[in-house]
């Protein structure tokens, strides 16, 4: 590697260190306190909310609702979680709602990396103006589209389908152009020239040099797709008319009722429902690790 | 479109397709040599062919007629774009928009941005800080709602008890006009910082971390890091935040509905005179509250436009920045492509270039 | 085209606690008196947005459908639902109020809405913090104080004087309440606008609401956690609302049970929600759709009905006899379902105009009075020339 770095003598001179001594190093004690306390700040106003949902998920109504609002959780998680049960049949909605989400973000991942690396690496004939289409796209309005899909969907057939949920949303506009994106700035051209020449074609550089470069892209993708997937409602509700194939946010919004809410129960569904997606997020983003490749051409 | 500027011909030379041969050539190679390109990028288009056009083309048709959903279709002509113009509402909620967008979207990205670099860093703990700042994004909106509501209310609410227990003046959160706009806005950042921070830091993965070291043994302070390296190695990814918080930013829907909810009657929607009526919050009272889908078709067209507008500024304001800085002619999308090999170094001469320039800036 | 192709089953869509769940599990087994099937499916969501989403896409429409009191929004597409008076509706007509009989009917005289549980209402009111501030804490005293609107705003006003509390929650609360007591409304039965013409009934209860806004009648709580947080802390000491709602304030403020009574709403109580069933045209078998509507409405399962989720009957008869059953410790043993029961004798019957949702502005409008200290009579100028130019654009004037 030639290229000039801030000091001539960078890291092409530098001795390999472990990576923890790169931030160690110039910190002082007091930077480090300062640093941790501002974070520990925005960690309390990201997860207030969050605490009290489980604080609301374990008591009743009238402990939610009830003034000065209780801060520590009660005692009605059971309680709560019986009701809810009672009223929702949950393992199947959260055995649909993993299907759907399941599949909408491994189908994303790959149609979206495919089409990205295409829109980032290459230039074929037009597609300056396939990508243009594409922001079109996603500038469109989206809201007003219930009838008319509702309509294609009953033509099809798919009413009542999960594949209703999971077929058209299999590749989005937002995850070409957030890959491309990191694609532009990832990618090393020298690798895929030199995957070229050892005689691979679009689709093995795409698996083989592009799919380990965007793995922090991609893992962020997989997450937000997963993410949106399952807390998608609006369509959800219009498209499955079979009770017995209910997503989860849809079978939970019947647990709302203009004739009073019983908002233990929600609160209870709604902590179900938020626990898988933060298993998810941790499963995800052990990817957000230095990118591997990238250092194994610099060396 | 901005886009479309970079797809006008001749506007700048037309970059080889990468691994192939030079530009005289291409013209030459046969169209189904190209055929992998085609395939990779065909799923996103024949899906929208499929299941995306036909309700944009529906939506289209709709916003010249009166539909109330039911009823057969009444041609009305250009009747709900006159109206559009000159209802006070829309203006309001253009202008609410506009407003909530601006105070929420660039303190969002900056502390994003600062977040994704010290979550970079290798401080203890950083997996734990990476899933707090992400759940404000997956907490429940039900949720979400009662706290907020509990949070800022007017009378009952925390922050409003806790001025009065110190003796200062109660803020009325929830019905002065910027009292909504800010509360508003504070939903905006609380939920969507640490998603901005995530994207920032899966981009931060491909940068090396030995331009880090090199700075750090230049004696760079970590402000100096930041602005230096981090900001100008994540411009691709900045501008895709930027673009997509606001595309999110003008449609701003769920905050306002929750904070005031639309469940119980079209006259709250938006709060106390309409202060946090917002485009798509109106378009959605037009639609399911007031059955009107002409006119809900007509203002989804308009903020269309609008965002078609402020994208385009978008990409020309950092074009131009492009320009100043002084080795970037050619626009954003191009720059990269043309650049082709030289750029296979991007991330170093990139922010190297940048570095330098700022230190010139600093100086003049 | 219906829902499901089984000709045995009908489907019913309605939502959560508006119909008696064990009245569904029998139907679910047979029908009385037939041959088929029920299959209900609860809603969740904006269920008018699933609902005329299915109507408008032709397809998977319910058999049958819950309709909220906001039927007559469906008024202009009448002819998408089967008239029930041909198939038997009729001869029934006696043995339902009137008022909510009305409610139901299209001004064509069709009736496609038929009547499941009513809103009668009344003034739910916290008796200890009335003795508290020396004021009639009895009923019926209290019902003789606030005979006339004056009355009420006097009450309100000596409530503000001596325990500085509200007696609702705000301006949008009483305008609400009296115009849903009101025979005239926004419009005529011909849709025709009349809300601007000078002492309608809209302008009165505008100019009532201000009045108890200027006054401190009313407590300016917007959001329902103000509003939840007001009726727990005592800080309001009632609200003008329908039966329904005591169940919810019974939830929401527990440890206020024992406390609230329920006296006459000044002049005359009016009613707020209730519920209707229609049929679709697209149903497979409207008569035998009517005839589970007929069954699941009579006399005794409303009872039933109340007895099990609280629901008032819209079938004066379930009265009589001693079916129905009321913990009346929550009203300090007074007897609540008796209050609702001469409450729902005395309702106007009105006419709801399919175009009533456009009139929105006049509720943001008086609450920009309250919150703001916008000019009461700007406000009013403001509202009517909001809904004029919506009604002009609709060509409803």
């Amino acid at each position: 590697m030639t290229a000039t770095l801030l000091p001539p003598t960078g890291a092409d001179t530098a001795p390999a260190r472990p990576e923890r001594a790169v931030g160690v190093r110039r910190r002082t004690p007091v930077g480090t306190v300062v640093t941790h306390l501002c974070l520990i700040i925005g960690v309390i106003l990201s997860l207030f909310p969050f605490y009290w949902l489980i604080v609301m998920s374990t008591s009743t109504t009238g402990e939610i609702f009830g003034y000065p609002p209780k801060l520590v959780p009660g005692t009605h998680l059971l309680e709560n979680l019986r009701n809810m049960l009672a009223n929702v049949d949950l393992l199947s909605a959260l055995g649909n709602t993993l299907i759907v989400s399941l599949s909408l973000a491994v189908l994303v991942m790959l149609f979206d990396s495919l089409a990205a690396f295409a829109f980032a690496k290459y230039s074929f004939p037009g597609s300056r103006v396939l990508f243009s289409i594409l922001l079109v796209t996603f500038l469109l309005p989206g809201s007003l589209s219930l009838v008319p899909s509702f309509v294609l969907m009953s033509k099809l057939g798919w009413v009542g389908g999960l594949q209703a949920l999971i077929i058209p949303g299999a590749a989005n506009a937002f995850g070409i152009f957030l890959l491309r994106q990191f694609a532009a700035g990832a990618i090393p051209n020298e690798l895929i020239e030199s995957a070229r020449i050892d005689g691979a074609g679009f689709f093995r550089t795409w698996w083989t040099v592009a799919i380990p470069m965007l793995r922090g892209g991609l893992a962020f993708l997989g997450i937000f797709t997963f993410i949106t997937a399952w807390n998608d409602y609006v369509w959800p509700l219009i498209v499955l008319v079979n009770p017995q194939k209910q997503t989860l946010q849809v079978a939970l919004s019947t647990l709302n009722s203009v004739y009073g809410t019983d908002y233990g129960q929600v609160m209870a569904g709604a902590l179900v429902s938020v626990i898988p997606l933060i298993g998810i997020f941790l499963i995800g983003s052990r990817h957000f690790i230095a990118n591997i490749a990238a250092g194994a051409l610099k060396g | 479109m901005a886009i479309s500027e970079s797809a006008r011909p001749g506007t700048a030379t037309r970059p080889a397709s990468f691994a192939e041969a030079p530009d005289g050539e291409r013209r030459r190679r046969p169209l189904r040599s190209y055929w992998p390109q085609y395939v990779a990028v065909a799923p996103f288009y024949i899906l929208f062919l499929v299941f995306g056009l036909f309700p944009v083309v529906f939506s289209v048709v709709l916003s010249f007629t009166q539909w109330d959903g039911i009823s057969k279709l009444k041609f009305v002509g250009l009747a709900q774009y006159a109206f559009l113009v000159q209802d006070p509402r829309f203006w309001t909620s253009v202008a609410n928009t506009l407003i909530i967008w601006v105070i929420s979207t660039l303190p969002m990205l900056f502390l994003a941005l600062l977040m994704a670099f010290i979550l970079h860093q290798n401080i203890r703990g950083k997996g734990f800080y990476r899933v707090a700042f992400f759940i404000p994004n997956v907490t429940s909106l039900v949720a979400v709602a009662v706290v907020f509501s509990s949070v800022f209310s007017d009378s009952f609410g925390l922050i409003n008890n806790a001025l009065t227990a110190l003796g200062a003046a109660n803020i009325p959160w929830l019905s002065s006009d910027w009292g909504i706009k800010v509360t508003i806005a504070v939903m905006v950042i609380w939920r969507y910082t640490g998603y901005n921070a995530i994207i920032y830091l899966a981009g931060l993965q491909s940068v090396p971390t030995d331009l880090y070291e090199a700075a750090r043994v230049d004696g760079a302070s970590s402000t100096q890091i930041f602005f230096r390296i981090t900001i100008p190695l994540l411009r691709p990814v900045i501008l895709f935040t930027l673009i997509t918080s606001t595309i999110g930013g003008l449609s701003l829907f769920t905050e306002p509905q929750v904070l005031f909810g639309t469940g119980a009657s079209a006259s709250s929607a938006g709060g106390p005179g309409d202060a946090g009526l917002t485009i798509v919050l109106y378009q959605y009272v037009q639609a399911f509250f007031n059955f009107d889908f002409g006119y809900a078709s007509a203002i989804a067209w308009a903020l269309f436009v609008l965002s078609a507008v402020v994208a385009f500024i978008n990409f020309r304001l950092l074009r131009d920045r492009d320009d100043a800085m002084g080795d970037r002619k050619v626009p954003m999308f191009q720059r990269r492509r043309a650049a082709a090999r030289a750029r296979s170094r991007a991330a170093e001469s990139d922010a190297v270039s940048a570095s330098r320039q700022t230190r010139e800036e600093v100086r003049s | 085209m219906s829902i499901s192709s089984d000709p045995d089953l009908l489907v019913l869509w309605y939502w959560t606690r508006s119909i008696n769940p064990n009245l569904l599990d029998q139907a679910a087994r047979q029908i009385p008196d037939s041959t088929k099937r029920l299959r209900a499916d609860v809603v969740g969501g904006n269920y008018d947005s699933k609902l005329r989403t299915s109507l408008a896409g032709g397809a998977y429409i319910p058999d049958i459908a819950g309709v909220n009191s906001n039927c007559s929004l469906y008024f202009p597409n009448e002819e998408r639902f089967v008239d029930l008076n041909p198939l038997g509706g009729s001869e029934l007509k006696s043995q339902f109020y009137d008022w909510k009989w009305q409610l139901g009917t299209t001004p064509k005289g069709r009736m496609c809405f038929w009547p499941m549980d009513t809103g009668p209402t009344g003034l739910y009111y916290r008796n200890d913090l009335f003795a508290k501030a020396g004021l009639p804490s009895d009923p019926d005293a209290l019902g003789e104080a606030i005979k006339t609107w004056d009355g009420y705003l006097d009450v309100g006003t000596q409530l503000r004087k001596k325990l500085d509390i509200a007696l609702d929650i705000n301006a949008g609360a009483v305008f609400g309440c009296y115009l849903n007591s009101s025979e005239e409304r926004y419009f005529d039965r011909q849709d025709r606008p009349i809300f601007s013409q000078s002492g309608s009934a809209v302008r009165k209860a505008w100019d009532l609401a201000v009045q108890a806004a200027k006054l401190g009648v009313t407590g300016n709580l917007q959001t329902s956690n103000d509003q939840n947080a007001g009726w727990s802390s005592g800080r309001v000491a009632g609200h003008l609302e329908a039966v329904w709602w005591g169940p919810i304030l019974a939830d929401t403020a527990p440890d206020t049970k024992g406390k609230w009574r329920l006296a006459n709403q000044p002049v005359k109580p009016g009613n707020s929600g209730g519920s209707f069933l229609m049929v679709p045209t697209t149903s497979k078998d409207p008569q035998a759709a009517f005839d589970f509507i007929k069954w699941l409405t009579n006399a005794e399962n409303q009872a039933k009905t109340f007895n099990t989720i609280q629901l008032f009957p819209s079938t004066p008869a379930s009265f009589t006899g001693d079916t129905l059953k009321s913990d009346n410790s929550f009203y300090g043993g007074q007897e609540y379902q008796t209050f609702f029961r001469k409450a729902a004798e005395q309702v106007p019957i009105t006419y709801v105009s399919p175009y009533e949702n456009l009139c929105a502005p006049f509720g943001s409008e008086l609450t920009n009075v309250e919150t703001a200290g916008k000019d009461p009579n700007q406000a009013w100028d403001d509202a009517v020339a909001a809904v004029d130019q919506v009604l002009h654009k609709r060509g409803l004037v």
